[in-house]
């Protein structure tokens, strides 16, 4: 799709008149964010197209603050003439609220200080993509996996999906930011034929800012392919306590447990287990998780936070230590503490020096762990439990693909026993994160 | 045995919608058969248009005040045409006439042969009323919650010395929508759901606990009374204290006890999803070879079920025009029939079953579950147990997950108890539950009478994307071993 190039004017015309209208009926402040989003999708099966999907959407969504008194709504309806009573009833629904003295657009003194880099997330190649080239891409992806896969391959499914985005956000107070980004997806999911009725599904999509650092498509499909037929003859085994390996792809599983706790909402409505651990040891000396906003081309990069604060680079933990909390402006206000921002861009585990391949022949009985499935984490206690799919090895020596089988454990007692980072972070997520080995792990099955 | 809210919904001939998106967007009969006419210009099987129009309301109570409050408005038109199992989709959000004609023409592109022609005239399918409102219904005023959210507050409150925080919220959305078919079908309908939740924090010497329970389906404000804010927060708080007495059972394979009513969802995820019929088609479910086979013992049976009333999944019309229905899936333990859109019903050559059900205008619909129940069998509830001897009793489940092609699944137990010698013993947290779906099902080997539905209006099955409301049912029912994931080993290993 070709944006126009004055449609950032045309967001900020339109917010400026929002913001204009709203407060003349009666809000007090109020914060504006419209966006636009094109995107085309095409899927391949069976090599024909099974899906072509293209459409444009936008967002209009207005936040209003009105004597104490909060209210937020989106539309999909740019016409002024029905905006005008859009803004009313919002208003009016915002008055039927309770007070809250907490809940305010943020001081403006925390808008400043703005990075101005430009962090490369739109890729101007992307309006020149042709339908011919996408179904190009799907195809290349899906012969690549139908080839791999041989005669195991009962369906493989491959696509590409390409997306522009961009909005346009405003305040009362003084708060204006833009933002433009690209992402281009590729892949394919391919089903095998295992044993009896048994058809594992194995998938590898791959999303980038920019179409030209996507890996190779026949690699991509290939890859596909393998990731599925790692999966034939998996079962499960006896239960046994051992180390086990979470691969980079997937270790945000399990990781992301952390984050929610880490909030200022968990820990002012006391839904955190980490409350009270600021500056304490939560995990071994290898457990280090950084932020960083502005990696080049990142998937969560960013120049400001959902409140409109500036993003920074930050040390959420440090060798074991819980750093920094995710605060934001309406929980900063309740708990009477300094916001720090509760959202989170690119999450990075600084990578050790050893590859997995490497790790996993010292490491005798072991679980490489691939894929997961359901599970919990739950923020007030820090207890976890989830279905895991993956690979037993002895002494390097593969043993069987494992199926159906669980661990639990607690956040405090796991990340304690991280004993090494393989040297593999993941590039194509904005948590990347290497392979981590935790020891003595129950790996319940039979 | 049948509840009585199961029982079949008042059968009328027009939806309360009437004809709601000609009077207000002027979408009339020959814009339809020229959008369809576009969508088909290059050929194709057939053509549809989703027309949408949903307003959701969200009020919320944190730290005793009602202070949040969210809404969306969604307004469009999906617009797909189908040749065999392929689909060309366009949607906008504009109902103007050069905005739905270039959705058309990009649902158009997948075809280059000559135009398949659109029906001269279009007909309203008769369907039931499982969710009877007003002709006028237009939500659920934000004044009238306000009460309701505060009296689950001081309800919590009161119930427990011990419960520190209080939330709770009330979601509501009006959904009226249209689909309009190139072979002659035109029906509308007016959907209601919600939902009223509470969840609470307790603390007991130190240690807290959470939990949440909620109340919906599609319902209109009378629904929300005492007794269900009453229902909702004692449960919130009932689980939360339950949980501080609680252990983890050792990890291993044992008997599993699933409760009635919320534990459906096992049903749902571990077995529904494999008989979606796309997956199938596909070859690509664990169930894909089992039409006509014995899967369960003969005292199962499983229901797919559009016409309960007043439940999270239950539908008047399906997003493809097809009157919702009752589907028998498994009968007597022999599977009897997959869940069929219109693409899968024509590739097996019998009638849709009407699942087709899409999120939302901006997606193209699939098979996708109703409300998924199987009927109980003809032992008490304590026969059950005792049969058990030892294991674990699961009351809630959450957090599902199912392999399709391999059938694998994994639940998040929130609530249950050991089974010690046939008894029901100490209460068991944060554990999980892993088995195979098409083994589970074959091994259950005893039912009780109890059947009872999951009356939430929270819960959303997602596939490929793609939320939805469902609901489901179980009866006490004895899975004769699964496994159970902890953090200790049988004997005590840790």
């Amino acid at each position: 799709m070709n944006y126009k190039k004055d449609q950032q004017q045309e967001f900020r015309e339109l917010a400026g008149w929002v913001i204009d209208q709203t407060r003349q009926s009666g809000a007090n402040d109020c914060k504006v964010s419209i966006s636009k989003r094109r995107f085309v999708e095409i899927n391949y099966r069976d090599r024909k197209p099974e899906v072509i999907k293209e459409a444009t959407t936008q967002g209009l969504y207005l936040e209003v603050f009105v004597d104490k008194k909060f209210s937020g709504k989106s539309t999909p309806d740019f016409r002024k003439s029905t905006l005008t009573g859009f803004i009313t009833d919002l208003i009016d629904n915002a008055r039927i609220m309770e007070e809250d003295p907490f809940r305010t657009l943020p001081d403006p003194k925390y808008y400043s200080g703005r990075s101005t880099g430009d962090l490369q997330l739109a890729d101007p190649a992307q309006s020149q993509l042709s339908a011919e080239e996408r179904h190009a891409m799907a195809k290349t992806v899906e012969d690549a996996c139908l080839q791999e896969g041989k005669d195991k391959v009962i369906s493989v499914e491959a696509g590409e999906y390409d997306e522009t985005f961009e909005e346009f956000v405003i305040t009362s107070n003084g708060f204006e930011g833009s933002n433009r980004t690209t992402v281009c997806w590729t892949g394919a999911t391919m089903t095998a034929q295992d044993e009896g009725d048994r058809r594992p599904a194995g998938s590898h999509w791959i999303g980038c800012r920019y179409r030209d650092d996507l890996p190779s498509l026949e690699d991509i499909g290939k890859t596909a392919a393998k990731r599925t037929l790692d999966l034939m003859g998996g079962t499960k085994i006896a239960t046994e306590t051992l180390p086990v390996i979470l691969e980079n792809r997937g270790a945000a599983r399990v990781l992301g447990g952390l984050f929610d706790p880490m909030s200022g909402g968990s820990i002012q409505q006391k839904r955190s287990f980490l409350a009270d651990k600021k500056n304490q040891t939560i995990g071994s000396k290898l457990l280090t998780i950084q932020e960083d906003p502005f990696l080049i081309r990142g998937l969560g990069s960013r120049l400001y936070d959902s409140d409109g604060f500036p993003t920074r680079k930050r040390d959420l933990i440090i060798e074991g230590k819980l750093n920094e909390f995710l605060v934001d402006w309406y929980y900063s206000r309740k708990l009477d503490w300094e916001p720090t921002s509760g959202s989170i861009t690119n999450l990075i585990i600084p990578p050790g020096t050893r590859s997995v391949d490497e790790i996993i022949k010292d490491l005798g009985r072991c679980i490489l762990i691939t894929d997961y499935i359901g599970g919990n984490s739950n923020s007030t206690t820090g207890d976890f439990s989830v279905g895991i799919i993956g690979k037993l090895f002895d002494k390097g020596q593969f043993v069987q693909n494992v199926a159906e089988m669980n661990i639990a454990d607690n956040h405090l007692k796991f990340w304690n026993k991280l004993i090494e980072v393989a040297n593999d972070p993941w590039q194509y997520s904005q948590a990347r994160f290497p392979s981590l080995v935790i020891d003595g792990v129950v790996v319940a099955g039979i | 045995m049948l509840l009585p809210e199961l029982e079949a919904g008042i059968w009328l001939g027009a939806q309360p919608s009437g004809n709601y998106f000609l009077k207000e967007f002027g979408i009339d009969e020959n814009l339809c058969r020229k959008l369809l006419a576009k969508a088909l210009s290059k050929g194709g099987d057939f053509a549809d248009l989703y027309f949408e129009f949903a307003v959701s309301n969200y009020l919320g109570l944190e730290d005793g005040k009602v202070n949040q409050s969210y809404g969306d408005i969604s307004l469009g038109v999906g617009i797909r045409m189908v040749k065999g199992d392929q689909i060309g989709y366009g949607f906008t959000q504009e109902l103007t006439e050069e905005s739905m004609l270039s959705a058309a023409t990009t649902a158009s592109t997948l075809c280059n042969v000559n135009a398949t022609p659109v029906a001269g005239s279009f007909s309203r399918p008769k369907a039931g009323n499982y969710y009877p409102v007003a002709a006028d219904f237009n939500g659920i005023p934000a004044k009238t919650k306000l009460p309701l959210l505060q009296t689950i507050n001081q309800k919590c409150f009161g119930l427990s010395t011990e419960v520190i925080k209080v939330n709770a919220g009330f979601s509501n959305t009006v959904k009226r929508m249209m689909i309009v078919t190139s072979d002659g079908v035109m029906a509308e309908d007016l959907i209601p759901s919600g939902f009223i939740y509470a969840g609470v924090v307790a603390e007991r010497n130190g240690k807290r606990e959470q939990s949440f329970w909620n109340l919906g389906g599609r319902r209109d404000f009378s629904y929300y009374t005492d007794n269900v804010i009453n229902q909702v927060s004692t449960k919130a708080v009932n689980n939360a204290l339950n949980l501080f007495d609680a252990i983890q059972p050792p990890a291993g394979e044992m008997p599993v006890v699933l409760g009635p009513g919320v534990t459906g969802i096992l049903l749902h995820e571990a077995i529904g999803h494999g008989m979606e019929a796309d997956f199938n088609r596909k070859n690509i479910s664990t169930y894909s070879s089992m039409l006509g086979k014995k899967v369960a013992e003969p005292f199962i049976t499983i229901i797919d079920d559009a016409t309960n009333m007043n439940l999270a999944g239950s539908i008047n019309i399906d997003d493809e025009g097809i009157p919702g229905k009752k589907t028998i899936l498994v009968e007597n333990g022999i599977l009897t029939s997959y869940l069929h859109d219109r693409i899968s019903a024509k590739h097996y050559g019998v009638e849709p079953t009407g699942n087709g059900r899409r999120q939302d205008f901006q997606n193209y619909p699939m098979p996708r579950m109703r409300n998924t129940y199987m009927l109980g069998g003809s032992a008490t509830p304590d026969d059950v147990i005792r049969q058990a001897g030892n294991g674990i009793y699961v009351e809630d489940v959450s957090n599902g997950q199912v392999k399709i092609g391999e059938g694998d699944f994994a639940f998040y137990v929130s609530q249950g108890r050991m089974i010690e010698n046939g008894k029901l013993t100490s209460p068991i947290k944060d554990v999980n539950i892993m088995g195979n779906g098409p083994k589970m099902l074959a091994n259950i080997t005893m039912a009780a009478n109890d059947l009872e539905m999951y009356y939430g209006g929270a819960g959303q099955c997602g596939k490929n994307g793609q939320g939805m409301p469902v609901s489901f049912g179980l009866p006490t029912c004895l899975v004769k071993s699964m496994t159970v994931g902890g953090t200790q080993q049988k004997g005590g290993q840790s």
